[in-house]
């Protein structure tokens, strides 16, 4: 016997539903907040029960990690083990250098740079099968963090704070095809704008270095800074591709200095999300109180 | 408890499981589709209409809890509710073996669709080659997890009350067919 047909008719349900979904899909696009706010909403209720089950299925957790990544974590323990030998070796040489410093910025008056920052712990990527080049982190606006805020390693530039929840925050990674950051070449003094390569894992200045710059492969490339959400002078990476040949649109591939990968923990600079040139800054002293 | 505090906590476990079990035991990095086999359990269980409006609200708590633009996976869930609808009324009896495939397939379709209409609202998800693989690997442990699941679903939309109810042709509830 054939099975009868569900009671009502689906069709206008189903248009509804697709035509709600759509104007909310366009409402987003427009940047409507509430939308925004009903999401993190939404994740903050849900936040002490995600918590919860995370206590609770922690060891089952790392029994499946174990399981899973057994061979990557024992080849990172090696790599760990092998830097750790090479950091030792170059400790020296470092607090030789830093004593330089420290002589030579006192010399020229130079302030040095001490940003406050948070530290954050990773937690991995955000839930589901969509997102690609973000990754979540332990703190969110309870920690003063907010959406824009640079994130950093020891090596340099990691991405933005994508998303800010309470406790939860995103971080889009430098290398996401949608990273924006304003990049100084520091031999050539050159200055551009650098994209995520995506996949590739690298980044890609594309924009604001002359065709016929001289840049070298090797050559280090910090933040920018000005009117850019990243304060100045944090490291990029290096130039792998100076792309020299180029008639039209120069492409110069930077490998990121701050490994993506294995990331523990990450340094949240606690910065103003957009600052803005300030004239008075060029004035000396006594015409800026004058 | 009525059926829609029933749909409301088989959502929220859903979406609370999505974004800690399911999102650490990932299997090349790839994790079970939680919601997206809520919404299609949902159509095949209560009907296209029920299922089309359980699976919007399951897209919503997705594209909330998974940070993504708001409708993402509503416009995905809701239509493969419904199709998994009618289907299911298609489907003999005892026909498991149809119906976990057709599972494996509408899983596969979900992920793919939803990183299609992300793509057209400006998102870069996965695509190509690790599209297809990421949907295979979604598609075959979603399976896994579906029977238990199942039953679940099945109590939140239904009550364990028959969709349907004749009351002109006398017998109650042939529809309900014991799925």
């Amino acid at each position: 016997m054939a099975a009868p047909r569900p009671t009502g008719v689906p069709r206008p349900t189903l248009l509804i539903l697709i035509a709600a979904a759509l104007t909310l899909l366009t409402l987003q696009y427009r940047g409507v907040e509430p939308l925004g706010a009903f999401q993190r909403g939404v994740r903050d209720v849900i936040e002490p029960l995600r918590t919860a089950t995370d206590r609770v299925v922690s060891p089952a957790r790392s029994a499946w990690n174990g399981l899973m990544d057994y061979d990557d974590l024992r080849a990172e323990n090696e790599r760990l083990a092998d830097e750790l030998a090479r950091m030792r070796g170059r400790r020296l040489s470092a607090e030789a250098n830093e004593e330089l410093l420290e002589r030579l910025l006192g010399e020229v008056d130079i302030g040095f740079a001490d940003l406050e920052t948070v530290v954050v712990r990773i937690l991995g990527t955000p839930p589901g099968n969509f997102t690609t080049h973000t990754i979540e982190v332990d703190k969110g606006s309870d920690d003063g963090l907010a959406e824009g805020m640079p994130v950093v390693t020891g090596g340099g530039l990691v991405g933005r704070l994508e998303s800010v929840d309470r406790a939860r925050s995103v971080v889009r990674l430098a290398t996401h095809p949608e990273f924006r950051v304003g990049v100084r070449l520091v031999g050539s003094q050159d200055e551009g704008l650098a994209r995520g390569g995506g996949r590739t894992g690298f980044l890609v200045i594309d924009a604001g270095v002359r065709a016929d710059a001289i840049v070298e492969a090797g050559e280090v490339v910090v933040t920018s800074g000005g009117r850019s959400r990243f304060p100045a002078d944090i490291p990029v990476g290096r130039v792998l591709d100076p792309d020299g040949g180029s008639d039209f649109q120069r492409e110069i591939v930077v490998e990121p200095s701050a490994s993506l990968e294995n990331l523990s923990f990450l340094n949240v600079l606690l910065v103003a999300e957009e600052r803005t040139f300030d004239p008075s800054v060029l004035l000396d002293p006594g015409e800026r109180s004058g | 408890m009525t059926g829609r505090f029933r749909v409301l906590a088989l959502l929220l476990t859903a979406a609370v499981l999505q974004a800690t079990l399911f999102d650490e035991v990932r299997i090349d990095g790839v994790s079970v589709e939680c919601l997206l086999l809520v919404s299609v359990l949902a159509g095949f269980h209560g009907g296209p209409e029920r299922g089309a409006t359980v699976a919007f609200l399951a897209g919503l708590l997705h594209d909330s809890v998974g940070s993504t633009p708001l409708g993402v996976h509503a416009l995905v869930y809701a239509p493969m509710a419904a199709m998994a609808g009618h289907l299911s009324v298609r489907l003999a009896d005892g026909a498991r073996a149809l119906a976990v495939t057709g599972l494996a397939v509408a899983v596969m379709v979900g992920v793919a669709a939803a990183a299609g209409v992300g793509a057209l609202f400006g998102l870069h998800p996965a695509g190509g080659v690790d599209l297809a693989t990421t949907a295979v690997i979604a598609a075959l442990s979603t399976v896994v997890v579906a029977a238990p699941t199942s039953r679940v679903v099945r109590w939140a939309v239904t009550g364990g009350l028959p969709i349907d109810i004749s009351l002109t042709e006398g017998s109650a509830a042939d529809g309900s067919s014991g799925r």
